[in-house]
């Protein structure tokens, strides 16, 4: 480039960007939605790591399960810095009236929390609430348990066998965060108490966990090193940069689903940017023909344009940044008081930068190559004004293919999961071909189909077969969109179909934990008792329960390192267990035999292909097993698919029963009930085994329906934001076309046209760029979300016809409406004044 | 048909043009030849469609003929692309069209310094300065084209074709978009700045008058040269 073309060019662009609105739209919204998906996460994540102690409740934190920690480990964490012990486990509450609910009960000693501090009402202070008065322990919970249970502050209640009184409600605690999902509404008490409970005798599910403040100044790796080596494998430790990894992970795939969302939105609206440019270069074709009528070279002519675009392309960048940068602010000025995770909202450069990266590459990837034709364009143009630059393999089209290959380098290169990226990157770009080509498919039959056509609908048709036919411009970018929200949309609708309908037909409606080994047909009895009904094989299964750690493979150490970060799960940490003879119901065994059912020889196990999958374990196999302390060496006998949604024995992993022999294993059941014979189960069990946890399935599938509804307005807006890059494209196309439709609309009413025959041409031509973008869009979404709800959410397929058929006829209806804005525009003008401009 | 000289700025040898249409090819030229020597102008007639505007876009090198042989200043453009065609042209060919063609985001003085600029010619912004007050319209200089009037878009034209002082000018009905009071005047200014410059000029125009003044007419039919007159002024 040289001083002289950026002359011209600085010449060129006094003209104005009047042309470059949608051009500059289509850029800004991409960049905007991309900026503020990074900005918002990174708030999340500077919010996150500002507050990492208090997350985690100190610097460091170790949990044990089904065990406390033994003196020995309590010396060693003691020499390590200030400790604070909390133990959690379920257990049914019930207030005097006999009512009943599932809770999360949490002891913690006087040094509890020693980061951030607990937020009640209804009480000064924690130790205060919690200490115990006349013998009976305080305790503070949450808010629904006391609506659920009719109880207010100062009301004693039961959790399990155990006394408490209600001394306030829990509003916060500092470490929620790095605990996860609870089942039922949280209740802190003293540990003390807890153990006093009974929680915490051996084989009951509870897991103690301890949290650390190291002295000042103590590197947090070295002492986490330390403790790692002194306290052995099986106790699990985290760090405060770790504190809670869910929510990190959670972050990350939402700024990349809306970061996606943005790029799907560069795609779609680089028609637009494809189609302004192309638009203006053939507005300065007589400008191009005589620079080079007065000796300037191609490349002369294609660097005035191209440093004209760089510069338009930079200037909506920056609108993008600025408004993707100003709306997290603004929406945390808004919430801030309503966010359920820390964040400190500012303007992060890191952020702002790969947006405008990906801004930037968008725009040369869809301008470049009609900037090729500012080159090729003949200068006898000026005596021919048919004649147009074509799009040549040149410097321009090599630059497109590069920005595009590099979009879609860097889309896959920063998403946390590359594989899925780089599946909806090729899904996205195939999608557009697709729609490329159908939508000059539709040109070229619209072209066939006039001959046989009259009127209005051969006027529409015509249009819809010409050069600049909406078909090729609008319909894909729509259909883009349109694709998304309907991926979106048959995801969601097929996921709640799941969780409201599928689910309760399949799952049991009741969970049954905690059941005592030594009594188990008198559990059975009161559950009979309960339901008011026999119990059948269909309605009803118990079975032992325990967890363990699978510790040896082929005789090797288990390394957690080794194993994929997918399949970690079922190696670093107790997995579930039962211990059954006879072959279960649907065992889904895909290699092996099950054992006889009276089998007493050495110890042999059914393991879940996925946890299987950690260790290549195969069958034949040997693994050892820690379970309640001791180690079990067992046999791989069986691999199996364990249906996890379904009403049968879905334990990863099953022992032969002599294995546990003498153990006294408590039981855990299933069972399939009404809702009416659901509450008087619980109530039946308030009596004969008030320590027995019931989860009601329902309770929580209904918690997760209504979750669902509530995000589904969210991400189908964030989706709506590629539906509105289309809708520029439309506008653009509309706009662009303006003054030649108007001298058409000219020229037919002086043929005798009448003013609802060029409406309705109009109308035509548009509805059908809107029907065949809609109907394209809903099959490529169809495409997508089948694959993502049978095989990654292992879920059942259903249909949203309702919602489909919504969205072909929004497409039709915001495209016929482009349609007749497009009509009323061309009529508005006087006909005289149009064919005179010609 | 005069004889051909080495020195000759153009010569056409049975040149043809055949453009594509819907409807089939169509030809536009069929085997011209025509000559153009230094300093002789040549005035190009002939109903509509009979082949001048294309015949002075194929000289110019605008456009590739499908036959024959084009030279320019003895160059068979035959053998070059575009962007050579343009380098040939610069600084030595110039055009004037019917409907201006002046760039319309430019002043009337960066318009006709343009083409200097293109060639790198220093001195650019003062040559222009000085044609535009040859063409009477110094204090124009600053407005864009949409503030002039016809007859000053084609000074401002003429002014920046004969700025680079080119060997050869063409001139594509030059007055054709103008009232019989700016045309007399553009043609008469024309003419001066042509025998000023020495230029060789090759205009298409309707005007058998205008015609006349050139002293060569070659008159054109279906593409094809149907008769050559010269006149004495």
């Amino acid at each position: 480039m040289t001083p002289l073309s950026f002359r011209f060019a600085a010449r060129e662009l006094r003209g104005g960007v009047r042309g470059f609105r949608i051009f500059l739209a289509c850029l800004a919204l991409g960049v905007a939605a991309i900026a503020a998906a990074g900005s918002t996460a990174e708030a999340f994540r500077r919010g996150l790591a500002s507050q990492a102690s208090e997350i985690l409740g100190g610097d460091l934190a170790l949990s044990v399960r089904q065990r406390n920690f033994n003196p020995a480990e309590q010396a060693i964490l003691g020499h390590a810095g200030q400790v604070s012990y909390a133990v959690a486990s379920m257990a049914m509450a019930q207030s005097p009236a006999g009512e009943r609910r599932l809770i999360e009960l949490r002891g913690v000693n006087d040094a509890y929390p020693l980061a951030g501090k607990v937020t009640l009402k209804g009480a000064s202070s924690l130790q205060a609430a919690i200490a115990p008065v006349r013998g009976v322990a305080g305790a503070v919970v949450e808010q629904p348990l006391l609506d659920k249970l009719h109880m207010q502050v100062g009301d004693q209640f039961l959790a399990g066998n155990l006394p408490l009184v209600v001394r306030g409600v829990l509003l916060e605690e500092p470490d929620r965060l790095s605990r996860g999902f609870a089942l039922g509404p949280r209740v802190i008490t003293s540990l003390a108490a807890v153990q006093r409970g009974g929680f915490m005798a051996p084989g009951l599910p509870f897991g103690v966990t301890a949290r650390v403040e190291l002295p000042a100044g103590t590197p947090l790796a070295a002492a986490k090193a330390d403790l790692h080596r002194r306290m052995g494998g099986l106790v699990r430790i985290r760090d405060r940069e770790d504190a809670a990894p869910g929510i990190h992970r959670l972050i990350d795939q939402l700024e990349y689903f809306l970061g996606f969302i943005g790029l799907a939105s560069l795609v779609a609206g680089g028609l637009g940017v494809f189609g302004a440019v192309s638009a203006y270069l053939e507005v300065r074709k007589p400008v191009i023909a005589t620079l080079k009528a007065l000796g300037a070279e191609g490349q002369l002519v294609r660097d005035i344009y191209l440093i004209q675009i760089g510069l338009l392309a930079a200037l909506g960048v920056a609108i993008g940044l600025a408004i993707g940068a100003a709306a997290p602010l603004a929406m945390g000025e808004l919430i801030k008081n309503n966010l359920p995770i820390p964040a400190l909202f500012a303007v992060y450069p890191g952020p702002l930068a790969k947006a405008a990266a990906f801004g930037l590459l968008s725009a040369a990837a869809f301008s470049l190559a009609p900037l090729g034709r500012a080159r090729s364009t003949p200068p006898a143009s000026l005596f021919r004004s048919d004649l147009s630059g074509t799009f040549k393999i040149g410097p321009e089209i090599v630059g497109a293919v590069l920005a595009a290959v590099g979009l879609a380098a860097m889309a896959v290169a920063t998403a946390p999961t590359p594989l899925a990226a780089a599946i909806m990157i090729a899904g996205v770009a195939v999608s557009f071909g697709l729609l490329w080509a159908l939508g000059w498919g539709s040109a070229v039959l619209a072209g066939k189909a006039r001959t046989r056509a009259r009127g209005p609908l051969r006027i529409g048709l015509a249009n819809l077969a010409g050069p600049h036919s909406a078909a090729r411009t609008a319909s894909p970018a729509i259909g883009l969109g349109v694709a998304l929200l309907a991926a979106v949309v048959l995801i969601q609708s097929a996921l709640l179909n799941q969780v409201a309908e599928v689910a309760p037909r399949t799952a049991p409606a009741l969970v049954f934990t905690d059941i005592p080994g030594d009594r188990p047909a008198e559990f059975d009895a009161a559950v009979r008792r309960g339901f008011g009904a026999p119990l059948t094989s269909k309605t009803y299964l118990r079975e032992p329960f325990v967890t363990g750690r699978i510790t040896k493979v082929r005789g090797q150490p288990v390394d957690t390192q080794k194993i994929a970060r997918s399949d970690r799960w079922a190696y670093d940490s107790d997995i579930s267990m039962s211990a059954i003879g006879p072959e279960p119901e649907g065992a889904g065994i895909e290699n092996g035999r099950w054992w006889p059912a009276n089998y007493a020889g050495p110890a042999q196990v059914a393991i879940d292909v996925d946890v299987a999958r950690g260790e290549q374990i195969k069958v034949g196999d040997q693994i050892t097993l820690s379970v309640l302390g001791n180690d079990i060496d067992a046999k791989v006998a069986v691999l199996r698919k364990v249906d996890f949604g379904g009403f049968g024995a879905s334990f990863p992993l099953v022992i032969t029963p002599s294995a546990m022999a003498g153990a006294n294993l408590r039981q855990v059941a299933i069972a399939k009930a009404s809702k009416a014979q659901e509450a008087a189960v619980i109530r039946e069990l308030g009596h004969s085994f008030p320590t027995v946890n019931v989860i009601s399935v329902r309770e929580q599938l209904e918690a997760a329906t209504d979750l669902f509804d509530r995000l589904a307005l969210a991400v189908r807006g964030a989706a709506a934001v590629a539906a509105l890059a289309g809708l520029l494209v439309l506008t653009g196309a509309i706009a662009a076309r303006a003054r030649a439709r108007t001298r058409e609309a000219a020229i037919l009413k002086v043929l005798g046209a009448s003013r609802g025959q060029i409406l309705g041409a109009y109308v035509l031509e548009y509805g059908a760029v809107g029907v065949i973008a809609g109907a394209a869009g809903v099959a490529l979404g169809y495409a997508a979300a089948w694959p993502v709800v049978v095989k990654v959410f292992h879920a059942k397929w259903s249909m949203d016809w309702a919602g489909v058929a919504a969205l072909v006829a929004a497409a039709a209806l915001v495209a016929g409406i482009g349609g007749l804005l497009a009509a009323f525009q061309a009529l508005s003008k006087r006909p005289a004044p149009a064919l005179r401009a010609e | 048909m005069t004889e051909t000289d080495a020195s000759d700025p153009l010569v056409l040898e049975r040149v043809s043009l055949t453009l594509p249409s819907a409807a089939g090819p169509v030809d536009i030229l069929r085997g011209l030849d025509v000559t153009v020597g230094r300093g002789e102008r040549v005035a190009l007639v002939g109903p509509s469609g009979s082949g001048k505007s294309s015949l002075i876009a194929v000289a110019a090198g605008l456009e590739r003929p499908t036959g024959g042989r084009v030279l320019l200043f003895g160059k068979d453009m035959a053998g070059l692309d575009e962007d050579g065609r343009a380098r040939l042209r610069r600084g030595r060919v110039s055009l004037v069209f019917q409907s201006f063609h002046l760039l319309p985001n430019m002043t009337a003085e960066e318009n006709v310094a343009a083409p200097l600029e293109i060639a790198r010619t220093p001195g650019a912004t003062e040559t222009a300065k000085a044609w535009l007050e040859r063409v009477g319209l110094s204090a124009r200089g600053r407005h864009y084209p949409h503030q002039l009037s016809g007859g000053e878009q084609q000074r401002v034209a003429l002014a920046r074709a004969l700025a680079s002082r080119p060997a050869l000018l063409f001139a594509d009905e030059p007055t054709g978009n103008l009232d019989a009071a700016n045309a007399a005047h553009v043609a008469e200014l024309m003419f001066d700045l042509v025998a000023e410059t020495g230029a060789a000029l090759v205009l298409v125009t309707h005007d058998e008058a205008l015609a006349r003044r050139a002293g060569r007419t070659v008159r054109l039919r279906d593409g094809r040269v149907a008769q050559e007159s010269t006149t004495t002024a």
